[in-house]
């Protein structure tokens, strides 16, 4: 069996010296995103940690055009890029938005929506680290249930589930949106080839690890990534025209304990008193894999794609 | 005004209309759009005249005026001369993004239709794009919709020579659904007027790609700033030359302001802007002392040329600004532009709040206010309360 190698990059577009935490997620993965995109792309940033990371002015970490955008405004501002690169014949570059979370599942959402709805040929990516990390880790409807934040402190921690953000994008019906994770980067690899192959408005989620954040050893980011995935935690799958299939099904069951444990974020669920929140936190996950599970069934019932 | 010109056409057009007409003649390649009374026909007849390959423009319905106008910025980034309208809340709405087509340096020309803030009154009321008036915009005024379409041509040469974005601003009502006598300028004399579009400082290029806006340091940011001042202090002159250009080629003559029956024998002069400033006309026909300062740059405000226009004022005489517009203060915008124009200046000025919320300055209201300006004016005065 040929040893896997389709993680490598081979056409590097980015410069050295981004300004990403040891451990963030943004930098592997716009590593990978770029050269996979190639130079020929127009990448849209909202407020977010990415805009930062890419570097101050005059300095740019990508190899290509970036414009920094409003935080609520980078589908829109895409929108008006991809319709001048379109009226000019340039119908082959990519429109690539780079956003969090927070620009995406709340202060961003209407502007998602609608550059969505209107179809446009736009590849979203957010990367979702569960809060406002590049304002200090304050909470926004990505994040987990029971986690700590500046803005959920204490006692005080998050006791509400993050939105479903693919079950909204997947109403809208996309030719193409998916989960990713970096702990399985040839999975996401192909899926970027996908998105990047598919005309329309396509959006990838991709899980963030941020060490400062989760409170995490940065040491640890693919790990607890891979982790994510197979206590179900943070499932594979794609979406197309509302028809779901999971990417990955892990082997055996891992317990969601095993993921949380080696996150600061969720030390506080570990205390005995709090015994009750880890099995709600069990039982909402495998209700959420289970409803991926039938989904899919739902998929195979509406025609395979 | 020239009443016959062999390249012309001669329109009945509600002002909304001949504000798209001027978009069209504009040759814009890009609208998005949003809804907003009483805005709206411009944006429709905009997409009408796009469905029907009247105009080669792409027409995008977004998803609301704060996206509209970042739809806008990301198309003018990218090359596009762009165009859309709005009007009150949605100019609210897109205050943020003002700011940043402003100091992205991008020549993007609107009409926004004034009206003022919830609760809820869509009549004519400037409040909305003079609350806009620090975010960089160069905002005009126009008094007629004939001036309205010219200014809109005009806009898209000063925008695209400094790389200022230009709001032009029309009276809700009295002009957007009006219909008056309009001079349609044929393509070809646009055309020659107005060439098409190059790519300015802050365009993408693909062959050389940047970064746009991303975290500036403060000392560059001073810079950034010191280098948009410098431009923008050309406005008013360029607006000058850009206009007596017009003049000469579509036989219509506009100023950054005009000066009616102002000189040695005046001694008191109204200051109007828009609509207001026609009633005024007739008005004073009846009041030989009484003369008429149009303002018609708004901003950045012209300074130099309301000094010049007052050149001939005796030192006692009296101004009185006549607003349309309640921004929370003391005085209206319209004084406070005034009197940062005339500072040190002899003149006696008395601020008079009028037309907001479209209330109507009928000839006896522009009486009214010569009457109390010379006979027991207050500071300030609230003409027509009831």
């Amino acid at each position: 069996m040929k040893p896997a190698n389709e993680f490598l990059i081979k056409d590097e577009q980015v410069f050295s010296g981004a300004l990403s935490c040891r451990g963030c997620g943004w930098s592997l993965l716009v590593r990978h995103l770029a050269s996979l995109l190639g130079p020929d792309t127009v990448y849209v940033l909202p407020a977010s940690c990415f805009s930062i990371i890419s570097g101050p002015y005059p300095l740019s970490e990508l190899k290509a055009n970036v414009v920094h955008t409003l935080f609520a405004a980078a589908p829109a501002t895409a929108t008006g890029i991809r319709a001048a690169l379109d009226r000019q014949g340039k119908k082959d570059t990519i429109v690539a938005v780079l956003a969090g979370d927070g620009g995406t599942f709340d202060i961003g959402l209407q502007a998602l929506s609608g550059a969505a709805a209107r179809g446009e040929n736009i590849l979203y990516i957010v990367n979702n680290n569960g809060a406002y990390m590049n304002t200090g880790i304050q909470t926004s409807t990505a994040t987990p249930y029971g986690a700590i934040t500046t803005t959920n402190p204490g006692v005080g921690y998050k006791k509400t589930w993050p939105k479903d953000l693919m079950g909204i994008i997947a109403a809208h019906n996309l030719p193409y949106a998916a989960t990713c994770s970096l702990a399985f980067l040839e999975d996401f690899r192909k899926k970027v080839k996908r998105a990047r192959d598919t005309e329309g408005f396509r959006l990838l989620m991709i899980d963030g690890p941020c060490p400062p954040g989760h409170k995490t050893e940065p040491g640890d980011s693919i790990f607890i990534a891979r982790l994510a995935v197979e206590t179900r935690l943070y499932p594979l799958f794609e979406i197309e025209r509302q028809h779901y299939k999971l990417s990955y099904k892990p082997g055996s069951f891992v317990p969601v304990d095993e993921c949380l444990k080696h996150q600061g974020r969720f030390k506080h669920l570990f205390k005995e008193e709090n015994k009750m929140l880890l099995e709600d936190i069990q039982s909402h996950t495998d209700d959420n894999w289970n409803k991926l599970l039938a989904m899919e069934k739902l998929a195979h019932v509406l025609g395979e794609f | 005004m020239k009443t016959e010109a062999p390249t012309h056409s001669q329109s009945i057009l509600k002002g909304n209309f001949a504000t798209a007409e001027a978009a069209r003649l504009c040759r814009v390649g890009f609208i998005p759009a949003y809804p907003i009374t009483p805005q709206t026909t411009i944006v429709e007849r905009l997409s009408d005249m796009v469905s029907k390959g009247e105009m080669d423009a792409t027409y995008v319905n977004m998803d609301s005026e704060h996206s509209a106008f970042a739809a806008a910025m990301g198309a003018a980034l990218a090359g596009e001369r762009v165009f859309t309208a709005t009007a009150g809340q949605g100019l609210f709405y897109a205050h943020e993004v003002l700011h940043a087509i402003a100091h992205f340096r991008l020549p993007i020309v609107i009409a926004n239709v004034g009206r003022p803030s919830i609760p809820w009154n869509i009549w004519s009321d400037q409040s909305d794009s003079l609350a806009q008036r620090d975010t960089g915009w160069i905002q005009f005024y126009g008094e007629s919709s004939q001036e309205v379409l010219d200014t809109v041509i005009q806009s898209y040469l000063l925008a695209e020579q400094l790389n200022i974005p230009v709001m032009v601003v029309l009276d809700a009502f009295y002009q957007s659904h009006t219909s008056e006598n309009v001079w349609v300028p044929d393509q070809d004399l646009v055309d020659e007027f107005l060439p098409p579009k190059k790519p300015g400082p802050m365009s993408i290029d693909m062959e050389n790609p940047k970064a746009f806006g991303g975290l500036v340091p403060p000392e560059h940011y001073n810079k950034l700033n010191y280098t948009f001042w410098r431009d923008a202090i050309q406005v008013e002159e360029r607006a000058e030359q850009i206009a007596a250009d017009y003049a000469r080629m579509f036989g219509r003559e506009y100023h950054n302001v005009e000066a009616i029956n102002i000189g040695p024998q005046t001694r008191l002069v109204l200051v109007t802007v828009s609509s207001i400033t026609t009633t005024a006309r007739g008005v004073i026909r009846k009041y030989p002392d009484v003369g008429l300062l149009k303002i018609r740059l708004f901003k950045p405000f012209p300074k130099a040329s309301v000094q010049e226009a007052l050149r001939e004022l005796p030192k006692d005489a009296i101004i009185a600004p006549v607003e349309r517009n309640f921004l929370g203060d003391r005085e209206g915008a319209l004084f406070q532009e005034m009197q940062r124009a005339l500072y040190g200046a002899p003149y006696r000025m008395y601020d008079f709040y009028a037309g907001a919320g479209g209330k109507d300055v009928p000839p006896e209201t522009i009486e009214k206010i010569i009457h109390i300006a010379r006979n027991n004016p207050q500071d300030v005065n609230w003409v027509d309360i009831a």
